[in-house]
């Protein structure tokens, strides 16, 4: 199944780089949306992730030889064009919390979840919500990557090793070291359980 | 890491393990062992729900910017970009053709041109060739005839005259001039029309005319060229 997929992108490539609209545009289709998820997640700014799959997808354009199907899929080749956009973007701007730019993308994906909260209730989820995605986002990049694709996207740890072009432990222990981070940030973060103290002692 | 049996996970090795409880990929002892662990340690306990309450947190995270696209006007863009990489690329191989169109049409014009000139260049020469044949008998052009002729054996093959009181030998048709100690000039009085059965032209006003050749015999006893001395012509013409 997934080869047919590979096969169909390296049709659809071909088809492109001789000029034919509809096949670029049904790649982009394909692709573009876990890119710009991706580089959401990673920057935390729906801004950056435009610019991100607009040069992924330009540089597609514009050099579409660039690619080689026999070292991976194009999915892998366009996610590692990606991460080096989204290294530079971080190397120029350290710090890009805001998910919020779009103002809607995240509260009108639950309106039954909103309906249904006291604003008390509300208020508490997303300032939790809030705390988590800064601690993502302040996670180191290589184990932010690991943590955005295995917890966000919700990747197998094989499909993330394929998707970063790492072994299978690569991943395995920057998401466990990602993992801890993230619970020893959020720990500070919050209010640690009273039973917790006295567990310990 | 492995634990075989019944062997009893410690807060350490749970930090480990536990972060990565109810995975596929975490082996079943290893599983039951930590779940013993959290049965006994209040502690780890208390972190085990940190970790789930966060794994809840990072679904909902992960669910909040499931549906998240490129907006459409990145599309526009990259189709706007598609359109004028592939226009100029079609523009830029028109162009090509129709610079290879005429540089091939200007090739060939030049060649035909060429080829021209050489007919023509060629028909002159057969002109000139015929007239230097017609004018090799007359008094006045017969030693310039004479010449011309000459060379125009070479390239004709066809039409021979013999150098008219020139002093030089006129080669008969289908002879190799023979070396000069082989040779021997024999004088003959013959009539102008046997000049014809050696192969030379003979005008047709002057055939009965009797004439005095040189003739240039090889060792074969063949003649191979032929002279007309300049008192014979001034006496037969």
């Amino acid at each position: 199944m997934q080869t047919d997929a590979h096969e169909m992108d390296d049709a659809l490539l071909k088809r492109s780089a001789k000029g034919d609209e509809r096949a670029f545009a049904k790649l982009y289709h394909r692709h573009q949306g876990p890119l710009f998820r991706f580089a959401l997640r990673m920057t935390g700014s729906y801004w950056a992730a435009e610019e991100i799959v607009q040069d992924v997808f330009m540089m597609l354009v514009r050099e579409p030889k660039k690619f080689d199907p026999g070292r991976g899929t194009l999915g892998a080749f366009l996610y590692g064009v990606a991460r080096n956009r989204i290294m530079k973007h971080l190397e120029r701007t350290p710090r890009d919390f805001s998910l919020d730019e779009s103002g809607d993308a995240g509260r009108d994906s639950h309106p039954q979840l909103q309906e249904q909260m006291t604003p008390a209730h509300w208020a508490e989820l997303s300032e939790r919500r809030e705390q988590v995605r800064a601690a993502v986002l302040e996670l180191p990049p290589e184990f932010r990557e690991a943590v955005v694709l295995c917890e966000l996207e919700e990747m197998s740890y094989e499909e993330a090793a394929s998707t970063l072009d790492c072994p299978v432990g690569t991943i395995r222990s920057r998401l466990h070291r990602g993992r801890a981070l993230l619970l020893a940030k959020l720990e500070m973060l919050r209010e640690v359980p009273k039973r917790a103290n006295a567990g310990r002692g | 890491m492995s634990f075989a049996g019944d062997i009893r996970m410690n807060c350490e090795e749970f930090a480990t393990a536990g972060l990565h409880l109810g995975s596929a990929e975490v082996d079943s002892h290893i599983q039951k062992a930590a779940r013993e662990h959290l049965r006994e340690c209040p502690h780890c306990s208390v972190l085990h729900e940190n970790w789930l309450a966060l794994r809840e947190d990072l679904r909902l995270l992960g669910a909040e910017t499931a549906g998240a696209e490129a907006p459409s006007r990145v599309e526009l863009r990259l189709r706007q970009e598609f359109r004028t990489k592939h226009k100029t690329f079609r523009s830029q191989r028109a162009a090509v053709v129709i610079g290879w169109s005429l540089a091939t049409a200007a090739s060939l014009f030049f060649v035909i041109t060429w080829a021209n000139w050489r007919l023509e260049r060629g028909g002159n020469i057969t002109g000139k060739l015929s007239n230097v044949v017609q004018t090799a008998h007359s008094p006045a052009g017969a030693n310039l005839a004479a010449q011309n002729a000459q060379s125009a054996t070479s390239e004709q093959g066809e039409v021979l005259a013999a150098s008219n009181g020139s002093g030089e030998f006129t080669l008969l048709p289908d002879s190799m001039p023979p070396a000069p100690e082989d040779a021997t000039i024999v004088r003959v009085q013959m009539q102008r029309a046997a000049l014809g059965a050696l192969g030379l032209a003979v005008n047709e006003e002057h055939a009965g005319d009797w004439i005095q050749v040189d003739l240039l015999v090889g060792d074969d006893g063949l003649p191979q060229a032929v002279r007309l001395p300049e008192s014979s012509t001034e006496t037969t013409n």
